[in-house]
């Protein structure tokens, strides 16, 4: 059994048609890239599997069971996201923002136990935020903020973990280091991974499973490992490009804007 | 605002013949006529009230088919009832006061009432304005008005009579010691009638001084605290509509139950009076007057 | 900086102490000289009443837990309508309880109603009614703008607000003056007095319900601060739990306005200075807010009392008069540090 299935999923954001019919399964401990031109629903995608929207018609399953049947806190028990983060109102601390997700995921406490402050410690310590804990999220970098919530995600300690774009503003080490972490979280956890990324190759070096989303509605879920074939590519995003192998590494380079009439130029 | 073409210089010349003509038409094209002397002629009157202790010195007078037009609160005498209704005090209704077709019209001196005076002063219309918030002012009051409509020698009685009501009662309680009357015009939040008010004069002329002290405002609200420091030896409440009277007296016992300590709750002498009476200085001030020094006579 | 049941606790000791100490000192301040040796000599003294006992007991001190709870219930609630709202500018009015009060009382002067339910005037009960009703009015407006939608309610609120104020200068405008002036006071914040111990006493354990409940719910408002998808993430049932806060910090703020009329800036000032002090995290914020708040409007309602004594001003102008500068210099400083950068 599948660990999330979705069947036949549209969405619509009015009379927008971003997905149409979309048919996919992730398994227990995959390493699922979905990679797509902005606007083919990467996000949208993203936020139904996170239950915070509804699907027009098909069917999400989350272990077998539909995800409208999961209350908010179980599902939290289930998926960690992690998204475009905004900054809060108040000036909140580091360890502070962790901290919330303990309060579902470690039973409802009004303060939390010393087993939550362990795990919040080791989510900083994961994510290189330990040293600015105590300064409030405002005070921070946009990459010092997205590994804040990247950690927040570790500390709800689900067995899914669903990031949207989470290296987007992080600075070269630590784009390598979140994807480190990642895998290693995949092997020693058996944690599953659902990456959106704008880096093909960081993706094609780490994830296994890829789904591609072209913005004109066609879909491509490939399993095996192994890097996306540059013709793919460059059908799915518009360009042209060359492929290559740098030390044992699939990369692609794009190199023009695809011509639409004429194929690839 | 520049016009098109115009520069700084030329729009600031302009603002400031506007300006000049402006404050010209405004210093010349005003007049207020506050005391015309000579009396219209007895057929051709026809006199709007503003007010209703106007209305009742115009009765008072002795006219009453010359009355062309009242203010819906004008409830005395009985005949001012039937009388045309030209809008209310705070709110006269001008084109009901033309309506009438009035030769004169008497007004108070009060800001709503100014900006009526003045268009129908604009319209040809006679005004007379009178300041009635003094017994004092309430005597000039009544004879500015005996002479704006030939009554001169009505006006004088009036006067008189009231005067000497008053002076009676100055006698009659000459040697007593003041009682400390607190006028409770308001229950929630607790209201009562200052030192700079009417009400004052009328309590200090039946012999009586207000409990309070003075105070920033004309009817301030006070705490019940403040009750206590005022130890009124009798407590008036004017009654503040018609029918509400009896209501009144009847949860007055249970609303100044809480301030059993003072004299005037624990000799029993909470009073709840007719309000419209008391609450405008009329030509029944003999009547108002003897209603208070009954409240403070009661024994 | 993690927060650990004791250093609540001591937290809200020492805002509890602030607070008794604050009514401690404002009972022996009055139009009336009392002193306090006189009224410990007991309720009665040579066989009458003695009244600087009197005084303090039966006039200052109702008046003074009056006041201590309508502070408390407003600047919780404020708290909780600036984390569900997310705008740190929002206070318990914000959403038409103001207008929706003023309508209720406008009506009952103009009625003609004095009757009294408890002691509790018409004013104060037709207040209440106005002011729960618009935010049921609001809420249900607003949901239908959207699931959780918070510019829905907020726009919701300011529909509401609006089409009452029109109301209220309509029946204003026919009104006689005095009526006008009744109502203008009552609702500038006149604290009753003389309200009757079952009232008081109901008041209070309300209030204090409604704090308990909002501290319990603290880890959700922190949660809100996010946004109400990424709470929803973390767990949170985001329309049960802004609907249920929604629902005590309406409550809560009617019964403030029907004891009190309405006292502004307690709810939109005492939020975020004790923030300033103590943190964002709102199982502190609350009561700790809360506490400051009673204490506030316990020192206002004091200074309304002898700034023109022997008359008495609204307790609404004094709060204003504080709250409006300190309110600026909240602004300016925030504005420095651009905290409320939503991105």
């Amino acid at each position: 059994m599948s660990l999330i299935e979705i069947k036949s999923v549209s969405f619509a954001y009015g009379t927008q048609k971003v997905l149409d019919k979309l048919s996919f399964s992730v398994q227990e401990n995959d390493f699922l890239a979905i990679l797509g031109p902005n606007g083919a629903g990467k996000t949208t995608l993203v936020h139904l599997l996170a239950g915070l929207l509804k699907p027009q018609s098909g069917r999400i399953q989350i272990d077998g069971k539909s995800i409208r049947a999961y209350s908010r806190a179980e599902l939290a028990g289930k998926i960690a996201m992690v998204r475009q983060g905004t900054t809060p109102t108040f000036g909140f601390t580091v360890r502070q923002t962790v901290m919330m997700a303990r309060y579902f995921a470690g039973g409802r406490n009004l303060f939390e136990t010393r087993q939550d402050c362990a795990i919040v410690e080791q989510a900083l310590e994961m994510t290189d935020t330990r040293r600015f804990a105590d300064r409030p999220l405002h005070a921070l970098s946009g990459g010092e903020r997205q590994r804040v919530f990247i950690a927040r995600a570790l500390a709800q300690q689900t067995p899914v973990l669903l990031l949207d774009e989470p290296t987007s503003h992080l600075d070269l080490k630590h784009q390598i280091g979140i994807f480190e972490l990642l895998k290693n979280l995949r092997h020693n956890e058996r944690k599953t991974v659902i990456v959106v990324s704008h880096d093909l190759n960081l993706v094609q070096h780490y994830a296994e499973m890829y789904l591609l989303l072209a913005d004109d509605g066609r879909t491509l879920y490939q399993r095996d490992g192994g890097g996306l074939p540059a013709a793919t590519i460059e059908s799915f995003f518009g360009v042209t490009g060359v492929e290559g192998t740098l030390a044992g590494r699939k990369v692609f380079v794009p190199t023009g804007i695809a011509d639409r009439h004429n194929g690839v130029q | 605002m520049l016009n098109v073409g115009e520069t700084t210089g030329d729009a600031f010349k302009r603002s400031v013949w506007v300006l000049a003509v402006m404050s010209i038409v405004l210093l010349f094209g005003c007049r207020e006529q506050t005391n015309p002397t000579e009396p219209v002629a007895d057929g051709a009157m026809r006199i709007v009230s503003m007010a209703p202790n106007l209305t009742e010195i115009l009765f008072a007078l002795g006219l009453d088919d010359e009355v062309v037009g009242v203010t819906r609160h004008c409830n005395y005498p009985p005949q001012a009832l039937t009388k045309p209704k030209i809008g209310t005090f705070w709110q006269p209704d001008v084109e009901a006061v033309l309506a009438g077709r009035p030769t004169l019209v008497i007004a108070e001196d009060f800001a709503q009432q100014r900006q009526l005076t003045e268009q129908l002063e604009r319209l040809g219309c006679a005004t007379l304005t009178v300041k009635i918030e003094t017994i004092a002012q309430l005597y000039d009051g009544i004879l500015s008005i005996g002479q704006a409509v030939g009554r001169i020698e009505q006006a004088q009685t009036l006067i008189s009579r009231l005067k000497a009501a008053q002076d009676v009662l100055q006698t009659s309680i000459a040697d007593q010691p003041p009682l400390k009357v607190l006028w409770v015009i308001q229950r929630q939040p607790l209201r009562v009638a200052g030192t700079k008010t009417f009400i004052n004069e009328m309590i200090e002329a039946v012999g009586g001084v207000n409990a309070i002290g003075p105070t920033v405002n004309v009817y301030p609200p006070i705490s019940a605290e403040d009750v206590i420091a005022a130890w009124p030896d009798v407590i008036i409440e004017p009654a503040n509509m018609p029918n509400s009277r009896e209501a009144q007296t009847r949860s007055a016992g249970e609303f100044y139950a809480a301030f059993r300590s003072v004299p005037a709750v624990r000799n029993k002498r909470v009073y709840v009076i007719d309000g419209d009476l008391v609450s405008r200085l009329s030509p029944r001030l003999d009547q108002s007057l003897a209603e208070i020094a009954r409240c403070l006579r009661q024994d | 900086m993690d927060l650990t049941p004791n250093k609540l606790w001591i937290r809200i000791l020492a805002a509890t102490a602030f607070l008794f100490a604050a009514i401690a000192v404002c009972l022996l301040i009055g139009s009336v000289p009392v002193s306090l040796f006189d009224a410990l000599r007991g309720p009665t003294h040579d066989g009458q009443s003695n009244i600087p006992y009197e005084i303090i007991v039966h006039y200052r001190l109702p008046r003074m837990v009056l006041a201590a709870i309508i502070g408390a219930a407003l600047a919780a609630s404020g708290c909780v309508f600036q984390a569900i709202l997310r705008n740190p500018l929002a206070d318990p009015y914000i959403l038409g309880i103001s207008s929706g009060a003023g309508l209720g009382t406008l009506a009952a002067v103009l009625l003609g109603w004095s009757w009294t339910v408890f002691g509790m005037s018409a004013m104060m009960l037709t207040a209440f009614a106005g002011a729960l009703a618009t935010t049921w009015l609001v809420w249900g407006v607003g949901r239908a703008a959207g699931r959780a939608n918070i510019t829905g309610l907020l726009l919701a609120g300011v529909v509401v607000n609006a089409f009452l104020s029109s109301v209220i200068m309509f029946l204003t405008s026919i009104a006689r003056a005095d009526q006008v002036q009744t109502t203008m006071f009552w609702l500038m914040g006149s604290i009753s007095e003389m309200q009757q111990v079952e009232v008081i006493a109901a008041s209070g354990l309300l209030t204090a319900a409604g704090v308990g409940v909002l501290l319990r719910l603290g880890p959700s408002l922190n949660m809100l601060s996010f946004g109400a998808d990424e709470a929803a993430a973390l767990g949170l049932s985001v329309s049960r739990t802004c609907a249920a806060a929604f629902a005590v910090a309406a409550l809560m703020t009617s019964l403030a306005v029907c004891l009190g009329g309405l006292v502004g800036f307690v709810g939109l000032i005492v939020p975020h200075a004790v923030r300033l002090v103590a943190g964002p995290d709102h199982r502190q914020l609350i009561p700790v807010s809360a506490l400051v708040g009673a204490a506030f409007v316990v020192i206002a309602d004091t200074v309304a009392r002898v700034v023109v004594a022997p008359a008495m001003l609204p307790v609404g102008v004094v709060t204003a008069m504080v709250g409006g500068p300190f309110f600026l210099i909240l602004l300016v400083r925030y504005m420095r540090n651009l905290h409320w950068q939503v991105k």
